[in-house]
């Protein structure tokens, strides 16, 4: 819980839900796990205020709450944890990985339940079904079972899964573990529960009569089938497909398509049979790959053993060979993968900022570990002073390590060897911060260009809403070209460049965001594994 | 048979029959001759005249005293060599067969001193003389431009001492270094290329694609944009530095003794190869090159909301 992700965090909080949560966010955030009375005392907010944003942020999971320190019967406490709110900036990749797999009906399923955090799936199926049929043509609608269907084909490939039953304060129970329980535990945490939904979306209409009609229908229909089990989005289920594109896109761009697509499809067979932490998937044989080759592949049997063979052979051992039986076993090796792509991500890093004579200094590091200052320059054949003055900027960037090995029991400098060194892990939880800060960075400054412009956009907004009513209302065409010529031609300019601006950090966003993936996950595989 | 006899028992009396006793077996034996071979060719001759006489070529500096795996070897010095040393005292001597014994590495002023324990005032002198006789020369090393080592006259530097290939005048040429480095590494790619263009089964398409140090060597001097010679050696360093840029790959195979290039029964191939990902997301932001970036503080004079940087690229 550094600083930079605090702050990332209170801004995050502040954008999605408002400054009254935000406080009290980051507040817990600050304090660890706090009691309502204590929550309340600090942040100076009325009761009412920190028991709502409490629940808003318990609805999204972002706070979890458990019985007092000292024991059962003492009030409750309250802890947030930084990791869950930073998913909030990955929520767009969420929705357009949906979108990719499951079209427009999975994307609005998982739109909708990132927004309210926790939902019945009746209630989502209703939400989307209306939505859906909004934007579809006059007289058509869009089925229930559609969105059913779309939002099981969710469950089972685990991309959705059900919130986990929390015990409450009041109940003394001393097998509650310290630790909430992880939706896993449950055994039918992905389990669609069996129930018909029968209807179409319903298309909002502008009266107001439609409205309380549907709300006398909803009381009706109040007592469903699936009351009480909530879904919510698994991101680690995401995170995991996230990794194997990144896996695959490595190994298209260092190989070729081929072979991509054979890891592709090794890796979608052992999509639900692999777990989260695990090193590598389990062997597969070759001759199950041949098998589940997708059918536009027809390449040879002897052709894809040749293949297999050399993504076995090629130095970023993506795939590993586990055995001989069934025509060879073979794995994907998904932490050396994930620590090849953090490096290359390093590299990358370092050749942008400091040039390429600076990153072949810091690969060499890589390599050879350790490297005193002559050895670096003869084996990167760099002429000794630039040699030197690339080192020191590394070294004072943190991004090279010195470590001195003395001949004599005094550190005498002219009797001590100075070796440079880069430490892979550390160097990544570096940047790690630094790209944390970074999209603290970009927000703060789209705040700041929209807040520099809020006259102009409030202009154009009435403008718009005055539009949208005189072309209602049906209006001549004059009317609405005087009422457009209320926005001057530079005003328009200043517009369109804000947009532009308010875009383009946006995507940048999303850009630093695909780079806090690779080196969150890097980060996490190491902390697991034992290798 | 009895003239002869006499003859010789006449020649081993007299100290300077000896002597060129002693030189005619030098001449003999060019290597060098232990004191067995001269005890076999005059065995009537006592240890001690034999030590006589030896002691006189030496002090004379007609002879060489060398020491191998099996005892003292006498060698007939050089008659030019001898001429040289005629005037110089034995300090000079001494310091010249210190400077000789270090062959084309040089050696520093002060291992001199160390090894012939003269005081330094005598040392210059004495370098400075045996230069001015130009029986010496004083090398700059590349390694300390301030350090001189000394070295016999006619020898070439050694390469740790210049540096090699890479150095000229003690300079470091990184233009012709990084000339190399393109041509090796557009020789590897369009190999590469070739090789993936030709729509074979993939093993042959990836063994297409690597060359030897050997052809890499080959093609190198035959571009000819190298005056030096270059050994593949020093080819080897400038792959390795492009393996360094992540543009190159290497593997090492077995090959059989005798093969154009192998050394030890190994051969090394390099290919050119792709990056694994895209420039990463961090550095497509102003934020992840800024020079500044520690200073930046919401509020502070360096701010993302006042950020020049951010402004320009913006309005890119």
């Amino acid at each position: 819980m550094t600083a930079q992700e605090v702050r990332l965090c209170g801004l995050l909080l502040h954008e999605h839900f408002g400054e009254v949560v935000e406080k009290v966010g980051t507040h817990l955030l600050r304090s660890g796990a706090q009691n309502l009375r204590t929550i309340i005392h600090e942040t100076g907010l009325s009761v009412d205020l920190v028991k709502k944003s409490l629940m808003v942020l318990v609805q999204h999971g972002a706070c979890l709450f458990s019985s007092g320190r000292k024991g059962p019967g003492s009030p409750t406490e309250y802890r947030s944890g930084c990791d869950r709110i930073l998913r909030i900036l990955r929520y767009p990749r969420y929705i357009y990985t949906a979108k990719t797999l499951y079209g427009d009906t999975g994307e609005l399923v998982v739109e909708e339940l990132l927004q309210r955090g926790h939902m019945t799936m009746s209630g989502t199926v209703k939400t989307v079904a209306d939505r859906l049929t909004q934007n579809m043509e006059e007289g058509r609608s869009m089925d229930y079972s559609e969105v059913s269907s779309a939002f099981s084909k969710l469950v089972e490939t685990h991309f959705l899964q059900r919130c986990p039953k929390l015990a409450g304060a009041g109940t003394a129970d001393s097998t509650t573990s310290a630790i909430p329980p992880t939706p896993e535990s449950f055994p039918d945490c992905y389990k669609v529960p069996h129930m018909t939904l029968v209807g179409r979306g319903k298309r909002q209409l502008a009266a107001e009569d439609g409205e309380d009609q549907r709300n006398a229908k909803r009381q009706k229909m109040d007592s469903e089938v699936d009351e009480g089990i909530y879904w919510q989005v698994n991101f680690e289920r995401f995170h995991l497909h996230f990794r194997d594109q990144a896996i695959i896109s490595a190994v298209a761009n260092k190989l070729d398509q081929t072979s991509s697509e054979i890891v592709r499809t090794m890796l979608r067979m052992s999509e639900v049979t692999t777990s989260p932490a695990a090193t590598c998937t389990k062997p597969l044989s070759a001759n199950e790959i041949f098998r589940s080759l997708p059918a536009s592949y027809n390449i040879p049997r002897p052709i894809l053993d040749q293949y297999l063979t050399l993504l076995v052979d090629d130095p970023m051992e993506f795939v590993g060979k586990a055995g001989e039986s069934g025509g060879g076993m073979y794995v994907v090796n998904l932490h050396r993968a994930l620590a090849n792509l953090a490096r290359a991500t390093l590299e990358s890093v370092v050749q942008e900022r400091f040039g390429s004579r600076s990153a072949r200094i810091f690969r060499l590091l890589l390599r050879k570990r350790h490297l005193e200052q002559k050895q670096v320059e003869d084996f990167a054949m760099i002429p000794a002073k630039e040699a030197k003055d690339m080192l020191y900027t590394l070294l004072s960037q943190n991004l090279v390590q010195l470590q001195e090995i003395p001949k004599t029991p005094d550190y005498a400098p002219s009797r001590t060897f100075y070796l440079y060194t880069v430490n892979q892990l550390p160097t990544a939880r570096m940047l790690l911060q630094n790209c944390y800060k970074t999209v603290a960075n970009l927000i703060e400054r789209r705040l700041f260009e929209s807040k520099e412009s809020k006259r102009l956009l409030e202009k154009s907004q009435r403008i718009e809403a005055i539009l949208a009513s005189l072309q209602a209302s049906g209006a001549e065409p004059e009317q609405l070209t005087e009422v457009e010529e209320m926005i001057t031609a530079p005003e328009k300019q200043q517009l369109d460049a804000l947009k532009l601006h308010i875009n383009k950090l946006d995507s940048a966003e999303n850009q630093v965001d695909e780079t806090i993936f690779l080196l969150e996950s890097y980060v996490n595989s190491t902390a697991t594994s034992t290798v | 048979m009895a003239e002869v006899k006499v003859k010789k028992e006449a020649n081993l009396s007299d100290p300077a029959e000896v002597e060129n006793r002693i030189k005619e077996l030098c001449h003999q034996f060019p290597q060098g001759i232990t004191d067995q071979v001269i005890q076999n060719d005059l065995p009537h001759l006592e240890p001690q005249q034999r030590a006589m006489a030896i002691n006189k070529l030496l002090s004379l500096g007609q002879l060489d005293l060398l020491r191998n795996s099996s005892g003292l070897l006498y060698r007939l010095k050089d008659s030019q060599s001898t001429s040289k040393m005629k005037g110089s005292d034995n300090q000079e001597k001494l310091v010249y067969q210190i400077i000789e014994d270090a062959g084309n590495k040089g050696i520093w002023s002060r291992d001199i001193r160390f090894k012939s324990n003269l005081p330094l005032t005598e040392i210059n002198k004495i370098l400075k003389n045996l230069e001015s006789k130009k029986l010496i020369k004083a090398v700059k090393s590349v390694a300390a431009s301030k350090k001189k080592v000394y070295m016999l006259y006619n020898l070439q530097p050694d390469r740790s001492v210049t540096g090699g290939a890479w150095y000229s005048d003690q300079d470091f040429e990184s233009e012709f270094v990084e000339v190399l480095n393109q041509q090796c590494f557009k020789f590897l790619q369009s190999k590469a290329e070739a090789a993936r263009d030709s729509k074979q089964s993939p093993m042959v398409q990836r063994n297409s694609s690597f060359a030897t140090s050997h052809e890499v060597w080959k093609y190198i001097c035959e571009l000819g944009i190298s005056k030096v010679d270059l050994s593949m050696d020093d080819i080897e360093t400038i792959l390795n530095t492009l393996i360094y840029d992540g543009k190159v790959e290497m593997t090492v195979i077995a090959a059989k003794e005798g093969t154009v290039g192998s050394v030890d029964g190994q051969m090394k191939l390099y290919r050119g190869v792709n990056a694994v990902i895209q420039p990463t997301g961090l550095v497509k932001t102003p934020c992840g090159l800024c020079p500044v970036f520690e200073d930046c503080h919401e509020g502070g004079e360096i701010s993302p909301s006042s950020c020049i940087y951010m402004t320009e690229w913006l309005d890119f």
